[in-house]
């Protein structure tokens, strides 16, 4: 686990870290604004972390929210273990759920992107009598194949193939050192894409980055299959959960047709809000006009931060 | 260490968790070859139920060597729910390495002494867990028994009990104490030795803080350890709310121990499967609140004596509980009852119900008529022991050992004496 952040990086995420252990490792989490205020997790996917959300911190906590981003173990600032078995679906989720525990979070939000989506909810849905809205966006919560991007071998399934994988995700970081800026439509400055990669630098740090795409479950027997069954079984006791989608048309992650699915899924959400100018990493392209929406929609649907 | 076949169906449930991880066994041949003869073969899981009953596995590895070359072990853990506490996992896995020592011809003794030095295994670390000041059970009234203490994991499990002969064991739920038995241990312990423990977490029990202390395997496994240890055998349980969920698995799991079961207002997991609107309500409750006022909960739950209950009798059921922190497992019970199939509990408790099925032991179901929360709970028990005799207590509530307890008691007694 990185201890201190480099200096440089102050200015860009100058929130104070926080840390505890969740199922033997420790997690580390920003945690803003007011401790009576309502709950909101930020989570992130492959391959960011808290940095991801960082134009969320001080809208949500303006607007009386307590905002919470943490780390997914294996990412970011929180440890970093090398292997595949400790990385998995399940134990993400038991990660999350411990951390739910731990704060004794009641009446939350959960904010999904990516993997955060899949591993927030089925968390949340272990608490689901705590948990109070759902925001999503360029994330997916089912099984099968999703866009042309992951059916692609070109680069997607090459780039984590059995021996191929640790090559190209662990000694190269093709992912964990290019990912966000391979992706991101605005332009990021240096630092920013330092923020990303840096917590990549150690060797063997990267397992995650290639655990992730392996775990995504298009067919039967895939990895994370029968825990991804498992939260598309219990999809409807989100039905009376406020859920808000936000979706980047011009991403190529998780596209139009996703979206398509993610209604299917989610019947009771509300009408998609589409942010042009973003792809996968929209929360890094369009962090203002989404960090205003999600506060928008939970005043709405809420009442409210406090 | 006895090596075992997991149940089927069991490991699918279970999150396998690696604690220790691609272990070289090739710089010490005589060791491997040692681990191979004593877990029986080369490569392949091999799997045990610790003494906190959570289910390992040895991982070997066979690199064409002639002897294993590699090895892993594995804890297993309810899928999605955070991983028991480490001291649990620390004693688990000190008990394989001095297993494994021994088995491979080095000292046992040595590995003790390490451990010791290394301040290992460990228990609750400190503040983990918390003790109600003696102070708050003073002149509580109508209960006026002498407390005693089993020791369970590090853990005080307080208990009274009166008069003698074979052991009754009275076990309360959700979220009251012993306190809850007082108006039936006189007419009870006329026939039997009457124990009514308090559950941990509860009572004048001790009471951990870790939401992960708690799950519906370390309430059952606290329970059997406490039987044990007083020895406790031809017992007749009498149990209600989460006194049945742990006990009939308690029962089940240790028949021999038991001869004769009067439940009530209780049920068992995995099998009630869907439970009603009144307890989802309940449910939803108890996971938002921060503190439950329990004396006013059972106030307003109670029937026939809900006008005629002394406030100081009332007082006694929030005597327990001086702040939010006392609550952990009072406001984990309603979640930790197993509603689905795949939630944490329902696997054990659908065993349980299994075996419960095939014991022909005397079984009383006495029950009030207004309790909406454990309505089906009677049916679902009646079917199990269809040879059940039934008994109704007319405005008799969830607590019915507060709306009815002389009755209750008497019926009871009644029972025992026709029953064997």
């Amino acid at each position: 686990m990185l201890k201190t952040r480099p200096d440089w990086l102050e200015p860009l995420f100058p929130w104070r870290r926080h840390a505890l252990v969740v199922n033997g490792r420790r997690m580390a989490y920003i945690d803003e604004g007011p401790r009576g205020g309502r709950p909101v997790l930020l989570l992130s996917g492959n391959p960011t972390w808290g940095f991801l959300y960082r134009d969320f911190i001080e809208p949500l906590t303006a607007a009386g929210y307590r905002a919470i981003a943490p780390d997914w173990i294996g990412a970011g600032y929180s440890d970093h273990p090398p292997r595949d078995a400790s990385l998995t679906f399940a134990h993400h989720v038991a990660d999350l759920v411990s951390l739910l525990d731990q704060l004794d979070l009641r009446g939350f939000v959960i904010v999904g992107q990516d993997w955060g989506g899949p591993q927030g909810i089925l968390a949340a849905l272990q608490r689901v009598e705590r948990l109070a809205a759902a925001v999503l966006m360029s994330t997916w919560l089912f099984t099968g194949t999703l866009s042309k991007f992951h059916r692609s071998p070109k680069p997607w399934t090459t780039w984590h193939a059995p021996l191929i994988g640790p090559y190209m995700m662990k000694r190269h970081k093709v992912l964990s050192h290019h990912g966000p800026t391979a992706l991101t439509v605005r332009g990021m400055t240096g630092e920013e894409a330092r923020a990303y990669h840096h917590v990549y630098d150690e060797p063997d740090s990267d397992a995650v980055v290639l655990t992730w795409p392996r775990t995504i479950p298009v067919t039967e027997g895939d990895r994370g299959w029968r825990d991804m069954k498992a939260l598309e079984a219990r999809l409807d006791e989100l039905a009376d959960i406020p859920t808000a989608l936000f979706w980047a048309p011009e991403d190529p992650v998780f596209t139009m047709e996703t979206l398509e699915r993610m209604q299917q899924a989610l019947p009771h959400a509300e009408e998609p809000v589409l942010f042009d100018r973003a792809r996968h990493f929209m929360q890094d392209d369009r962090g203002a006009d989404i960090a205003a929406a999600t506060v928008e929609f939970l005043d709405r649907r809420l009442g409210g931060g406090q | 260490m006895n090596f075992i076949e997991p149940l089927p169906g069991e490991l699918e449930r279970l999150r396998p968790d690696p604690l220790i991880f691609e272990e070289e066994l090739d710089f010490l041949p005589r060791a491997a070859a040692a681990l191979e003869q004593a877990a029986g073969g080369r490569s392949g899981r091999f799997y045990w139920r610790s003494r906190h009953d959570h289910l390992y596995c040895l991982e070997l590895g066979d690199l064409g060597r002639g002897r294993p070359s590699t090895a892993a072990v594995f804890g297993h853990w309810e899928r999605y729910e955070p991983r028991p506490p480490e001291h649990e996992i620390d004693r688990d896995l000190m008990a394989f390495h001095l297993w494994f020592a021994a088995a491979a011809g080095l000292d046992p003794e040595a590995v003790g002494k390490v451990a010791e030095r290394a301040g290992l295994p460990g228990s609750w670390p400190a503040g983990a867990v918390l003790r109600t000041p003696d102070e708050r059970f003073a002149n509580l009234p109508g209960f006026d028994y002498e407390p005693r203490c089993a020791v369970v994991e590090n853990l005080r499990a307080a208990y009274v009990e009166a008069g003698s002969g074979d052991p009754i064991l009275m076990l309360h739920g959700e979220p009251t104490w012993g306190y809850l038995y007082r108006r039936m241990i006189p007419a009870l312990s006329k026939i039997g030795r009457v124990i009514v423990p308090d559950l941990i977490g509860f009572g004048r029990s001790d009471k951990p803080a870790a939401p992960n202390a708690y799950s519906f395997r370390a309430h059952v496994r606290w329970m059997r350890k406490f039987i044990e240890q007083l020895g406790l055998e031809r017992i007749t349980l009498v149990c209600q709310d989460w006194g049945g969920l742990i006990g009939l698995c308690v029962l089940a799991e240790n028949s021999s121990r038991f001869t004769r079961l009067a439940a009530t207002h209780t049920g068992i997991g995995g099998v009630d499967r869907k439970p009603g609107e009144a307890f989802r309500k309940w449910r939803a409750f108890s996971q938002r609140t921060r503190f439950m006022d329990a004396p006013r909960m059972i106030a307003r739950t109670l029937v026939k004596r809900r006008e005629s209950i002394g406030a100081d009798e009332l007082a006694a059921y929030g005597a327990p509980f001086p702040g939010p922190e006392y609550q952990t497992a009072a406001l984990a019970f309603p979640r930790l009852v197993p509603i689905r199939p795949d939630h944490p509990g329902a696997f054990q408790a659908a065993q349980a119900a299994a075996k419960l099925r095939k014991l022909d032991l005397p079984v009383f179901l006495p029950w009030g008529d207004s309790d909406p929360i454990t309505s089906r709970g009677r049916a679902a028990l009646h079917d199990i022991f269809p040879h059940a005799v039934a008994a109704d207590l007319p405005g008799g509530g969830h607590f019915i050992q507060e709306d009815c307890g002389e009755e209750l008691a008497d019926l009871i007694a009644a029972w025992m004496q026709d029953a064997l």
